[in-house]
């Protein structure tokens, strides 16, 4: 008799499972496939991600530290904005980052013969000659992990929390321009949004409207 | 040599064109563009106002952006020179031209912006103490991008003569004249934003953009919303709709939306407000593309089934599964009880799947379908009513069906179990559809337009909600134990619950009665005796069989007692009559003879085939007769009577308007539950009616009872899959409010008084 109301029992959940499945599976199918990598929600995985130092590296390997990616191009005039002397808003941005154990990936998400392509041994170069020190420089010819995240444009910033939360998704900075000088003026939202997330506070401005080139998909 | 001999021919032309031209800049080369400022005056005057143009030449396939960009680039501006001896305050912002879409990556990265050539236009106030020549100069700062974006400057340069008398600058002046030609115009007409489960529809009513068709399009001043998504859009009379997705799952529902929305060559810039859908904006909730939220209309949907459940027509059909259940979970039978679960859930939910495939099949065929339409057949009508009058006569214990009783045969009862919880299901479903409306409204409003395989998602998921009880009661011990046990109470309730299936007949019978006329539902109540006989005498045929054959052609004697009376009170008698008559009698007396000597099964039987012929009759004869039932006396006039008003028209409605007098229009039917509970609790109470007069409110009906096409266009107009539906004309206005489907007394004396 107990075998047979378990047995009963299985048959509920078996027929609510399949309820549940069915329903989810609509909702799943109907909603918009785009993944939503927007602050507050976890960031979508990075996995067997090939550096250009020719290592694969994962995003849970840094779990417990906080993680900037910066969508990259070298021929965008926004990118290069960001690297060009004398302000080199990145490159300082990036020692300060490792100075506070703060992991930077580059991402770069051009596809093979357009702007920004590298093979790992350019995007090593690229680095040094403008003096940049990310962690890593993740190579995204593909495109994956750049559609994983939404990326739109050069650069295009994500802050990850320790716990893989997204903490910022946007733009570098307030002024949306290609000239250096503006810089200056502008409010940095990655910094700031480090500044909090170091602090433990939660971050005032979360989410903006990324601005550069698009990215070369 | 032809190329290089016209350019001979033309140098001199050039020579002499360069000679008289007006005093303005060459385009300067930015790299990939060629910038030019211009000025729609050689000489302007003191104090006015002039455009001037910022005007753009750019290689094939590169773009600049407009004032918004997209989702990268960055919109042109020009940076003035120091020495600029106008003030800034002087010079207006950009007037954008409608802009392009730049799908950079297919549904990923959208731009908006222009390629080939484009002016910007801009104010300049010419100050009032301007004396000479002023010299406008800058940098044109431009973000201009092909594969790669490359941000260019080029030093623009216009000297602006001033003098006493005007003198246009047909080059910049046919420029900025062209350009400001394709500067969107503010809307005339209103714009709302509406949430509408995870995206929003923008709806534009305009006569700016209204007929027009084309390809449609938001522009946002902003990033509120996902440029690079599809606009799924929908025409209606008024304007039009489009469904928005938000930029990103957490962006606030904005207080305003601004942008410019085309259509094909049309461009209204326009700044919504939340507020709800504006009517008349689609063409009755078909999208281009699905854009309805499904999984919530689907969870909806469900809910909307369990409660069916409730309905004071549903509850009897259901108590009969109920009984079946707690009989077998008091027997421990728990297959059973699964089997009898899974076939009552199949019934129900293979009847909606028809339903969605009715749904379907009469919006293919008639291009409209309202929910109940089902009740607007005279058919369908006679067809439920004996069915349920049939069920009345079970639950009251009539006859009985299954495993219950042994009387009736075996094979029956074997039947009974998964046929029998199968045609439950069955009978669930389409007595409670109907009863659907109160609940589940607007999800049906929006789910009758949509394609095919979305009407059947969501009426299977309301059948499931509806079979979902019972499924889980009967897979689940636990729960059925707590159930009652059976016992004899279970007879009486069964017998309690037939009564509301009488009422329910009673009600579809008044259905019938306006659809077919009292001819019918008069035959359809000798169907339904006919039927209760035939049922009774199979009954009483195993041992009465005899006496109800005796009976019966005792009764039908009285038929030829009657010609013959007939025939002989005549003044003259009439001998064929009296001769016919007798021999009918005799015949009928030679029956009675050889029925009283039959063998007592002999009689059964001929009273059993008797009574099954009896009980098809009364089935089939009315349907037959439901099939060419005329469309009798009645429709909007007769139901108008009754209300002692008149007829809805458009014609009408628009003859009240000009005349100025306030408009109440009841759209409503005779199948409407909730539509008589509105006309006895508010539209018929004396304080509705005093209000009406005294406010000279003209107040028209619309009856739905039977199909109308003109009826079905004003409810589509509106968005409504059916009625009820209530419209308001406020005095003189031409533009109704849509009125609660559930009326109460103070709306509607208060809209009256404040009309």
């Amino acid at each position: 008799m107990v075998s047979f109301t378990r047995r009963n029992l299985g048959l509920a959940a078996g027929m609510a499972t399949a309820v549940v499945l069915t329903a989810g599976s609509m909702i799943m199918f109907s909603a918009d496939a785009t993944p939503l990598a927007e602050p507050g929600q976890m960031a979508p995985a990075i996995t067997d991600a090939v550096t250009s130092t020719g290592e694969t590296i994962s995003l849970d390997q840094f779990s417990g530290k906080t993680v900037v990616l910066e969508w990259t191009n070298d021929g965008c005039p926004f990118v290069k904005k960001h690297y060009a002397e004398p302000v080199v808003n990145f490159q300082t941005m990036q020692s300060d980052a490792s100075e506070d154990d703060i992991v930077w990936l580059s991402v770069i998400s051009s596809a093979p013969g357009k702007q920004g392509y590298v093979d790992g041994a350019g995007a090593e170069a690229i680095n040094a000659g403008r003096g940049a020190a990310p962690a890593y420089t993740i190579l995204d010819p593909a495109g994956d992990i750049g559609r994983a995240y939404g990326a739109k444009t050069t650069p295009h910033m994500f802050v990850i929390k320790g716990d893989g939360e997204i903490a910022y998704a946007g733009a570098i900075d307030s002024i949306r321009s290609a000239k250096v000088d503006d810089i200056a003026e502008a409010t940095n939202y990655v910094t700031a949004a480090l500044d909090s997330v170091a602090a433990g506070e939660p971050v005032e401005i979360a989410s903006t409207a990324p601005y550069g080139c698009s990215v070369k998909y | 040599m032809t190329v290089a001999f016209r350019f001979v021919c033309l140098l001199p032309v050039l020579a002499m064109a360069a000679l008289f031209a007006p005093a303005k800049a060459q385009p300067v080369d930015g790299g990939h563009a060629r910038v030019e400022l211009v000025s729609e005056r050689a000489i302007a005057v003191p104090g006015e106002t002039v455009w001037f143009g910022l005007s753009f030449e750019i290689d094939p396939n590169w773009h600049i952006y407009w004032l918004n960009a997209g989702d990268a680039g960055i919109p042109p501006a020009i940076l003035w020179a120091d020495s600029l001896a106008v003030s800034e305050d002087a010079i207006g912002p950009f007037q954008w031209p409608v802009p392009e879409l730049l799908p950079i990556v297919p549904n990923e990265i959208m731009d908006y912006g222009y390629s080939d050539r484009v002016v910007l236009p801009f104010a300049v106030e010419i100050s009032e103490d301007a004396q000479g020549p002023i010299l406008f100069e800058g940098i044109a700062d431009y973000l201009i991008c092909e594969n790669i974006c490359i941000p260019e400057s080029a030093p623009i340069r216009l000297l602006q003569s001033v003098g006493a008398e005007q003198v246009p600058d047909s080059y910049g002046g046919d420029l900025i004249i062209e350009a400001l030609g394709q500067i969107p115009p503010e809307l005339d007409g209103a714009a709302a934003l509406t949430q509408s489960g995870e995206t929003w529809t923008l709806s534009v009513a305009t006569p700016q953009l209204a007929g027009r068709t084309g390809e449609a399009r938001f522009f946002p001043n902003d990033h509120d919303i996902k440029h690079a998504a599809d606009q799924p859009v929908s025409f209606g009379p008024e304007g039009l709709q489009l469904e928005l997705t938000p930029a990103r799952s957490t962006t606030a529902f904005p207080e305003m939306l601004s942008g410019v929305v085309t259509v094909g060559e049309a461009a209204v810039a326009i700044s919504a407000t939340p507020g709800a859908i504006l009517p008349g904006t689609s063409d009755g909730g078909t999208l281009s593309a699905p854009a309805i939220n499904l999984p919530v209309l689907i969870i909806l949907a469900m809910i909307g089934g369990l409660i069916l459940n409730l309905m004071p027509c549903v509850l009897p059909v259901l108590s009969i599964k109920a009984m079946g259940l707690v009989s077998a979970a008091a027997s421990g039978n728990g297959r059973e009880a699964r089997a009898h679960g899974l076939w009552y859930t199949a019934g129900v939910v293979l009847s909606f799947a028809a339903l969605a495939a009715a749904i379907v099949g009469v919006r293919a065929a008639t291009g409209i379908a309202t929910w109940g339409f089902w009740l607007q057949d005279p058919l369908v009508v006679t067809a439920l009513i004996l069915i349920i009058f049939l069920i009345g006569l079970w639950l009251l214990g009539m006859f009985e069906l299954g495993s219950s009783v042994q009387n009736v045969g075996g094979s029956l009862a074997q039947k009974q179990g998964p046929a029998g919880a199968f045609f439950t299901g069955v009978l669930a479903a389409i007595v409670g559809a109907p009863c659907t409306g109160p609940f589940l409204g607007a999800a049906i409003g929006t789910i009758m337009g949509q394609p095919a395989p979305q009407v059947f998602l969501v009426l299977i998921a309301m059948g499931l909600g509806m079979a979902l009880p019972f499924l889980a009661l009967s897979f689940m011990p636990s729960l059925q134990r707590l159930l009652p046990k059976p016992g004899a109470w279970m007879e009486t309730l069964k017998q309690v619950f037939a009564f509301p299936m009488f009422l329910t007949a009673a009600w579809l019978l008044s259905v019938l009665g306006a659809l077919a006329g009292y001819r019918m539902a008069a035959m359809v109540v000798a169907g339904a005796a006919l039927i209760a006989f035939g049922i009774w005498a199979l009954k009483s045929a195993g041992q009465g069989g005899r006496a109800i054959l005796i009976a019966v052609l005792g009764l039908i004697t009285i038929i030829p007692v009657f010609e013959l009376m007939g025939a002989l009170s005549a003044t003259d008698t009439h001998f064929v009559g009296v001769v016919r008559a007798l021999a009918q009698l005799l015949v009928m007396a030679i029956a009675i003879w050889v029925v009283a000597r039959l063998s007592t099964e002999r009689a059964g039987l001929i009273a059993r085939i008797g009574a099954v012929l009896a009980l098809v009759a009364g089935l089939v004869l009315p349907v037959v007769q439901a099939r060419s039932a005329l469309a009798v006396e009645g429709g909007s006039e007769a139901y108008a009577a009754v209300y002692q008003t008149e007829a809805w028209s458009p014609e009408r409605v628009s003859e009240l308007v000009a005349e100025g007098r306030p408009i109440f229009i009841d759209f409503t039917a005779e199948w409407c539950a909730t539509c008589q509970a509105n006309k006895l609790q508010t539209l018929q109470t004396k304080p509705v009616t005093e209000a009406f007069e005294a406010g000279n409110v003209a107040f028209l009906v619309a009856d739905y009872t039977r199909p109308d096409p003109l009826i079905a266009a004003e409810l589509q107009k509106h968005n409504r899959a059916g009625v009820p539906m209530y419209l308001w004309y406020p005095p003189g206005d031409s533009e109704p409010q849509v009125l609660p489907e559930v009326l109460s007394i103070d709306l509607v004396t208060g809209l009256v008084e404040a009309g």
